[in-house]
């Protein structure tokens, strides 16, 4: 790794804050705007569901968003701030589908505390000011001009100090606020305030509610004819106006979110923290509210915003679960529940922890996430790579092979797929209703299996048994020719083309056979060494319907061998090494390259380069694909070639940039495979997998899969263990049933395939999960699982208590074999040269394993280190550990053997307060912190003064806008030594947003290219609302702003593959690089996730 | 903790408020450090205390024998106690000895805010030395006209570079280390200033507090000051302040608050003779015909003669947030002062006796809004909106002159005359530290 580095989003932030309706795109489309933390996405309800419009990147963190109508608009305005301080206000373009900026601006204060309890952004419904409280005690107004236009803004005075909310009040002649506060003895109060523009200041309002619930959050503005304000509280809803006080108490709840069913107002859907939605009532008699109703609907994923959308459409978005849309029925279902679940959007927020599993070893990275939090705790199994789309399938058992075949050799469209069983052959063929049937060529030998086939010249079907090659007409079906193989050999392994066929017999023979009309001619014939295992003669030179090279695998020695036809001549010999056999060779060309792929019977495949006219083999490369025997098969998609390989892990093998490259199939098991280009399934592939033939198509490109494992209960660590193909994972369940809200703790065993649960262990009560590792010790030969907790008492600031658990998973069982306790929470576990390293509070601590007389053993304090607030994050490399504290940045220790002790070596002096750190090599060191920052420090050895050589120094930094919680080593796309990217070490990330990302480490010389590529795309692609990109990236904290360094948006640069050719072209010049060569570059940067 | 960790980790708890909870938490045990002890090389009482703005790391004291001492607080020079305590010996020391060092007290020793290069100390020798800090020499040096009592230099500035001092004299000087010379005399107060102090939203604007009870702002662009504060206004425009407005909602805060404007009434008798006592060397100044002229253009004559404290102002501190101000008097008075509006807030902050000889420093902590006042042996937190004591520290044998808190480590530093630096730090759980000995025993088993 290096400390150039390269930050690119692998999946985007799913967590929906904010959302909001009105008619944006035009003055009748209804559209749903949503905010993901750092993007917006705007959707147009239509009579089919909701249809994506736009979904655009956002260069801030989203605090507020607004849909407003200025006077004289037909449609809706977008306001947006974000956190640090900047607001647009956009418009969409109708004919060029984007969005304009109307205005921007910075409402950053010198003077004023940050607010505590987050930004709030209003606007007046009449539309005469955009209010924003961002500082304690101070309300900035941005006033409307006639025109609709901004004014400059001001800043007002607010004496209450903590403002919970605040919202515009309906109906008032002059712009009111009403303030939801708290006072300096805890009481919550509203207030009233009218702005008085001119003055630049407040009037006291018409109203004030003294003394309400202690847990009222939350302000909802009615409007007219009614008015008014609703409170909502845990305990109680008070609506209030200047002449009505009215008051329901209501189950404890905490309400989250709330949306608006009525343009009048008078009815709600209120979403609270356990996931319910309920329905609040005014009831009203002539414009005079009488009373409150709620009534409780359903249950939803916990809302952190709800939108009614038309016609009893709900879309619930939320932070910790599933964003939903819903429909809600007049009538409840058998449950009670008014509400049905429409669609689902996938959520991975927050991850609190994950790890990079590779259970295939395949050298791709899966991520097992924990996601979602209260009872919408989940774990995703996030893998990338390219998906099928299924179309149809049929329940067919023991599927031996397979292949299509045409009705005639000018028809574009594949008729029927020959699928091969152990002793029987059957055929299917699309019949007129477009529906898959069994039918029967009668040339063809259906009794016995089918070793291949393939369509041939001149309206002809040639079919390979054990026996016998058969030359069937294609039109009439009936058999024209057969040739046997000679008395007492069987056919073993054969191929074909259009003219040619080759076949092996036992007893080490080749036979090659050219197809005519209506004749089968042997033409050579060669006794080789030894037996054959496979063989192919794809076409790969000028003429599609014939080769001039054949290749053959064979048993015994292990080679592969390249002969010349129709001599049959032995050109080439390669051995392959090993004692695995080939099981299956391909011929085959990409962009131009001839190549010999040539797939063993371990999951190995093998490379090499072609020389067509010469036949040598150069540029041997070994890739392992999986365990299994692999098949391999051409198709081609988007008129290119591919290869795919069937095996355990179905994989696809294609080109790019006179590259191969690998591509997961997101499918399990896949025995066979052969393109079946029907009419009714166009560009299609039949796929056999475990009992089942699927038609389906397949995606051009390789993304992100995300499997979804509901767990009820949310998941705080998780870690795999290799050699019990388990999952540890360390979770809490809430239960919200009884009174009082209670939490249980738990350490579950999943299994690592199945994700069934296969044993519990409950911890104590108060004790909590804080950590938890897989590792083994020196002098034992086990694999243990420990796991860190602590005791958190409701009386206690920080825990004084806590304990280390040491299991063993024997029989699907987690049998505690020892246990530490510990003066604090452990927060952190890491294996240390056969020990264990914890982090303990302020103490980073070593473990010995040993052994007791009685023969048990037990885990023994060696050293410790004191001289940390907290040491949250640890991670070691060799005998350096990497401590990421609460809020002292990252030290650097080292661990002694001969003193056995732990020494501070440097730390990084400033004042980050730290939420993942890890060790990118040897000397660089990532942290991310509390501030949504990403920073690197480097230990400097070489330094002159002891001063020098114990300060980290800093290296990069850059302000990513996510919450990171953890860094993994690893890496999402399959990672082979013969390509480019395979060579960059990455880091993978998890935020609360559910965003995944990578960090790259790039050579110096890649870096700077990409760095003034960068530059160049800042200046082309504008950032929406006008944010500026480089502001937006600045490192920033609660002390400093500095310009990002030695960190690269990759996001930003990616989307260069987006632009328009002119703004490419715009770009080259100033790069002076070809548009080609700059596209081939980011490419294979897109090709790290 | 680990509770609030695990919100923060799952965007329960946002990230600021995460940092504030656990400030506050720790702000709120701080107690007589048993990790952390500063070695104090001074052999007279600690007039200064600064913690370098840029890295939270060296802290830099001034002391009344001549000395100025700089200490790395973030790595201690060797350790006690099984390495549980950790010891902080002065990185160096500039006294008397120093060929260039000052002759009598240092009143005020402050770091350069950009980088810790420089450092500027006052002295009662009358001058002001900027010195550099890698070499240990004195780069610059301005006399003054005399006793230096405090020096200032702005935190926000990035156009000028000066030095807000306040001494003997009635001008205010602001000495300029670009060119090395005077940069202004801002003209105001009538008796000698103890207390400067620069705005923490506005590099222009300056605040000083004089020995006549006054406290001015300046804005250093214009002439002339353009606000007194007056302790007898308290009315923040039309609406009524909120301690007022809480007042009427809860019956006791209007206790206090009626209690405190009885007070008032009853001090103010002996206090304005006092005021009168001080008005004759005033009269002596020969400048004060040209003070009517130099008043900020719309200020009253009438409002340039208010004052905030009866007696001297002995300490100024403005918030972090730029949005009040507060005062100590040496009629052991505390006010919190809204500065947009320049009205007495009329918090009644409990304080007992205040030192009326020397001026003192105060310090602030935003998070839990605390300020920290020196009451003469003692360090007392009070809540700012109350009032109230939250924290008395209690470690000095002889008075407290000056407190800085950092709020990077939640640290208090206090200096007294009894010559000692203590370090206020937040508790700790003491248990693990006796976890060695403790395994040590199973280790022979």
């Amino acid at each position: 790794m290096s400390v150039w580095n390269y930050v690119v989003t692998a999946h985007k932030p799913t967590n929906v804050t904010n959302s909001c309706v009105g008619n944006f795109t035009g003055p009748q489309e209804l559209n749903l705007i949503i905010a993901k933390c750092t993007r917006i996405e705007i959707l147009l309800l239509t009579p089919l569901g909701l249809q994506p419009i736009l979904d655009v990147p956002i260069y801030g963190r989203i605090a507020t968003l607004q849909l407003f109508r200025p006077h004289g608009e037909a449609q809706d305005f977008l306001f947006i701030a974000t956190e640090r301080y900047k607001f647009c206000v956009l418009q969409w373009d109708a004919e060029t589908s984007e969005l304009i900026t109307r205005a921007m601006g910075d409402v950053s204060d010198r003077i004023g505390r940050p607010t505590d309890n987050g930004q709030i952004g209003i606007i007046d419904p009449d539309c005469r000011l955009i209010g924003l409280h961002l500082y304690d005690g101070l309300f900035k107004v941005i006033p409307f001009d006639n025109k609709g236009q901004l004014k400059e803004a001001f800043n007002i005075r607010l004496e209450e100090l903590q403002v919970l909310d605040i919202q515009f009040l309906y109906g008032c002649s002059k712009p009111t606020i009403v303030v939801l506060y708290q006072d300096n003895k805890d009481a919550r109060h509203v207030k009233t305030y009218e702005v008085a523009l001119k003055d630049k200041d407040f009037v006291e309002g018409p109203w004030a509610q003294n003394n309400l619930d202690n847990g009222a959050d939350l302000l909802i503005p009615v409007p007219p004819p009614l008015c008014g304000v609703l409170i909502i509280g845990e305990e109680t809803i008070v609506y209030c106006s200047a002449n009505a006080f009215k008051a329901i108490p209501i189950r404890p709840s905490i309400t989250r979110a709330y949306g608006r069913v009525d343009a009048d107002g008078s009815r709600y859907l209120l979403g609270d923290h356990a996931g319910l939605l309920h329905l609040l009532v005014i009831t009203h008699e002539k414009e005079k509210v009488t009373g409150l109703k709620i009534e409780l609907l359903g249950e939803t994923s916990i809302a952190s915003t709800i939108s009614y959308l038309d016609n009893a459409f709900v879309y619930i978005g939320s932070s910790y679960g599933d964003s939903q849309l819903v429909k809600l029925n007049l009538q409840p279902d058998a449950k009670g529940s008014y509400v049905e679940v429409l669609e689902r959007y996938v959520n991975l927020g927050p991850i609190v922890d994950f790890c990079v599993v590779d259970l295939e070893r395949q050298g791709q990275g899966q991520v097992v996430t924990c996601s979602g939090a209260y009872k919408d705790g989940s774990l995703r199994v996030v893998r990338n790579g390219i998906g099928i789309n299924e179309q149809a399938s049929v329940e067919l058992q023991g599927i031996k092979g397979m292949w299509s075949l045409r009705s005639s050799t000018d028809d574009p469209h594949d008729t029927f797929l020959v699928v091969s069983f152990i002793s029987e052959t059957r055929i299917l063929a699309m019949n007129l209703e477009d529906e898959l049937e069994e039918t029967e060529i009668e040339g063809f030998c259906s009794q016995v299996q089918t070793l291949f086939c393939h369509d041939a010249v001149f309206n002809q079907l040639v079919q390979v048994t054990s026996s016998s090659v058969r030359l069937v007409s294609s039109t009439s079906r009936e058999l024209k020719n057969e040739w046997f193989a000679p008395a007492g050999y069987s056919i073993n392994v054969a191929t074909a083309n259009a003219t040619q066929v080759l076949l092996a017999t036992g007893g080490k023979h080749l036979v090659y056979l050219e197809i005519g009309d209506g004749v089968l001619t042997q033409k050579t014939h060669a006794q080789l060494d030894f037996e054959i295992s496979c063989l192919d003669i794809n076409p790969i030179g000028e003429n599609p319907n014939y080769s001039q090279l054949a290749a053959v695998g064979m048993w015994t020695d292990i080679s592969v061998q390249i002969y010349s036809l129709p001599d049959l001549s032995r050109i080439t010999k390669e051995h392959l090494g090993g004692e695995i056999i080939p099981r299956s060779v391909l011929l085959c060309a990409f962009e131009g390259i001839s190549y010999l792929l040539c797939a063993l019977g371990d999951g190995h495949l093998l490379n090499f380069i072609l020389n067509t006219s010469t036949g040598e083999l150069t540029d041997r490369k070994k890739v392992s694909l999986g365990t299994q025997p692999i098949t391999l098969r051409t198709f081609s998609s988007k008129s290119t070639t591919h290869v795919f390989a069937a095996s355990d892990r179905p994989t696809v093998i294609y080109s790019s940039n006179k590259k191969l490259l690998y591509s997961n199939v997101n499918l399990k098991e896949v025995s066979h495979m052969c393109p079946f280009n029907s009419a009714a399934f166009p560009d299609s592939l039949a796929i056999a997998k475990e009992g089942e033939l699927t038609i389906g198509t397949i995606d051009d490109i390789q993304k992100l899969h995300i499997r979804s494992i509901p767990l009820g209960e949310h998941a705080r660590r998780i870690c795999h263990q290799e050699q019990s193909r388990t999952f540890a994972i360390s979770s809490v369940k809430y239960n919200q049933s009884s009174a009082e809200d209670s939490e249980t703790h738990f350490i579950r065993l999943l299994d690592d395939q199945s994700f069934d649960l296969i044993t519990y262990y409950q911890l104590d009560a108060f004790e909590y999960g804080c950590s938890i590792l897989s590792c083994s010790f020196s002098d034992d030969s086990n694999v243990y699982y420990c796991v860190g907790t602590a005791y958190v008492l409701p009386e206690e600031n920080e825990p004084t208590k806590g304990r280390i658990l040491v299991f063993t998973v024997e029989d699907g069982k987690l049998q505690l074999v020892a246990e530490k306790e510990t003066k604090g929470a452990v927060y952190s576990l890491n294996a240390f040269n056969g020990k264990l390293l914890a982090a303990i509070n302020q103490k980073i601590q070593i473990y010995k394993w040993t052994l007791r007389d009685d023969g048990t053993r037990e885990l023994q304090s060696e050293c410790g280190h004191h001289g940390h607030i907290l040491a949250l994050y640890v991670q070691t490399r060799g005998d350096f550990i990497v401590v990421g504290d609460l809020m002292k940045s990252i030290s650097l220790l080292i661990y002694k053997h001969e003193e056995s002790s732990i020494e501070e070596r440097a730390r990084d002096y400033n004042a980050n307060w730290m939420s993942a750190v890890e060790i990118l090599d040897d000397d660089v060191y990532l942290g991310a912190e509390n501030f949504f920052n990403l920073f690197s420090v480097r230990k400097n050895s070489e330094g002159a003064t002891d001063e020098e050589r114990g300060r980290l120094e800093v290296v990069g930094e850059y302000h990513l806008g996510e919450f990171v919680n953890r860094f993994r080593h690893g890496s999402l796309v399959m990672r082979l030594p013969d390509s480019d990217v395979g060579q960059i070490p990455t880091v993978i990330f998890g935020t609360v947003n559910g965003v995944i990302g990578v960090i790259a480490s790039l050579p110096q010389e890649q870096y700077v290219f990409l760095e003034k590529l960068q530059s160049n795309l800042r200046k082309v692609i504008k950032g929406v609302g006008g944010l500026s990109h480089e502001q937006w990236r600045s490192f920033n904290n609660e002390k400093k702003t500095v310009d990002a360094k030695n960190f690269l948006d990759g996001d930003l640069i990616e989307s260069f593959l987006d632009l328009s050719r002119s703004k490419m072209d715009e770009i080259s010049k100033q790069m002076r690089v070809s548009v080609e060569e700059l596209c081939k570059r980011v490419e294979e940067l897109t090709r790290l996730h | 903790m680990w509770r609030e960790i695990g919100d923060r980790e799952a965007g329960k708890l946002r990230p600021n408020s995460f940092s504030n909870r656990i400030k506050s938490n720790r702000i709120q045990t701080l107690q007589l450090s048993n990790r952390k002890d500063i070695v104090s090389p001074h052999r007279g009482s600690v007039n200064s205390l600064q913690v370098d703005l840029t890295e939270g790391r060296y802290l830099l004291s001034g002391a009344s024998d001549a000395s100025a001492a700089v200490f790395d607080i973030q790595r201690g020079t060797d350790y006690e106690g099984g390495g549980v305590i950790r010891k902080h010996k002065c990185l160096f020391m500039v006294d008397k000895q120093h060929e260039q060092g000052h002759k009598y007290a240092v009143s005020s020793a402050i770091w350069y805010p950009v980088d810790t290069g420089l450092f500027v100390t006052g002295s009662y020798d009358h001058h002001i030395n900027v010195w550099d800090t890698n070499t240990t020499q004195v780069v610059m040096d301005f006399k003054m006209p005399g006793k230096v009592y405090r020096t200032a230099m702005s935190p926000l500035a990035t156009s000028h570079m000066l030095i807000a001092a306040g001494t003997e004299d009635v001008q205010v000087r602001l000495c300029d280390i670009a060119s090395g010379a005077f940069a202004h005399t801002l003209s105001g107060h009538r008796d000698g200033v103890m207390t400067v102090e620069w705005s923490t939203s506005s590099e222009w604007v300056l605040v000083t507090g004089g020995c006549d009870g006054a406290i001015r702002f300046w804005d250093i662009r214009r002439a002339g000051c353009f606000l007194v504060l007056d302790q007898s206004q308290s009315q923040l425009g039309r609406r009524p302040p909120i301690l007022k407005r809480s007042a009427t909602i809860k019956g006791s805060t209007a206790k206090s608050l009626s209690a405190s404007q009885s007070s008032f009434a009853k001090a103010r008798t002996p206090q304005t003779k006092l005021m009168n006592a001080k008005q004759s060397p005033i009269g002596k100044i020969p400048v004060k015909g040209s003070l009517k002229q130099r008043l900020h253009p719309g200020m009253l004559s009438s409002q340039d003669r208010a004052t905030a404290h009866y007696g001297a102002v002995t300490g100024l501190k403005v918030t972090e947030d730029g949005m009040y101000l507060l005062s100590a008097g040496s009629d052991s008075r505390l006010r919190l002062w809204d500065v947009e509006s320049g009205c007495n807030t009329l918090v009644n902050f409990e304080t007992v006796r205040l030192q009326t000889s020397k001026p003192i420093q105060l310090a602030t902590s935003q998070n839990l809004a605390l300020v920290f006042v020196p009451c003469m042996t003692a360090v007392k937190a009070f809540d700012m909106w109350s009032g109230k004591t939250s924290l008395t520290f209690r470690g000095h044998y002889e008075h407290v002159n000056c407190c800085w808190f950092s709020l990077q480590d939640q640290e208090l530093y206090t200096g007294g005359n009894d010559r000692q630096i203590l370090v206020w730090s937040p508790s700790r759980s003491v248990s693990d530290e006796d976890e060695g000995p403790k395994d040590e025993d199973n280790w022979s088993d």
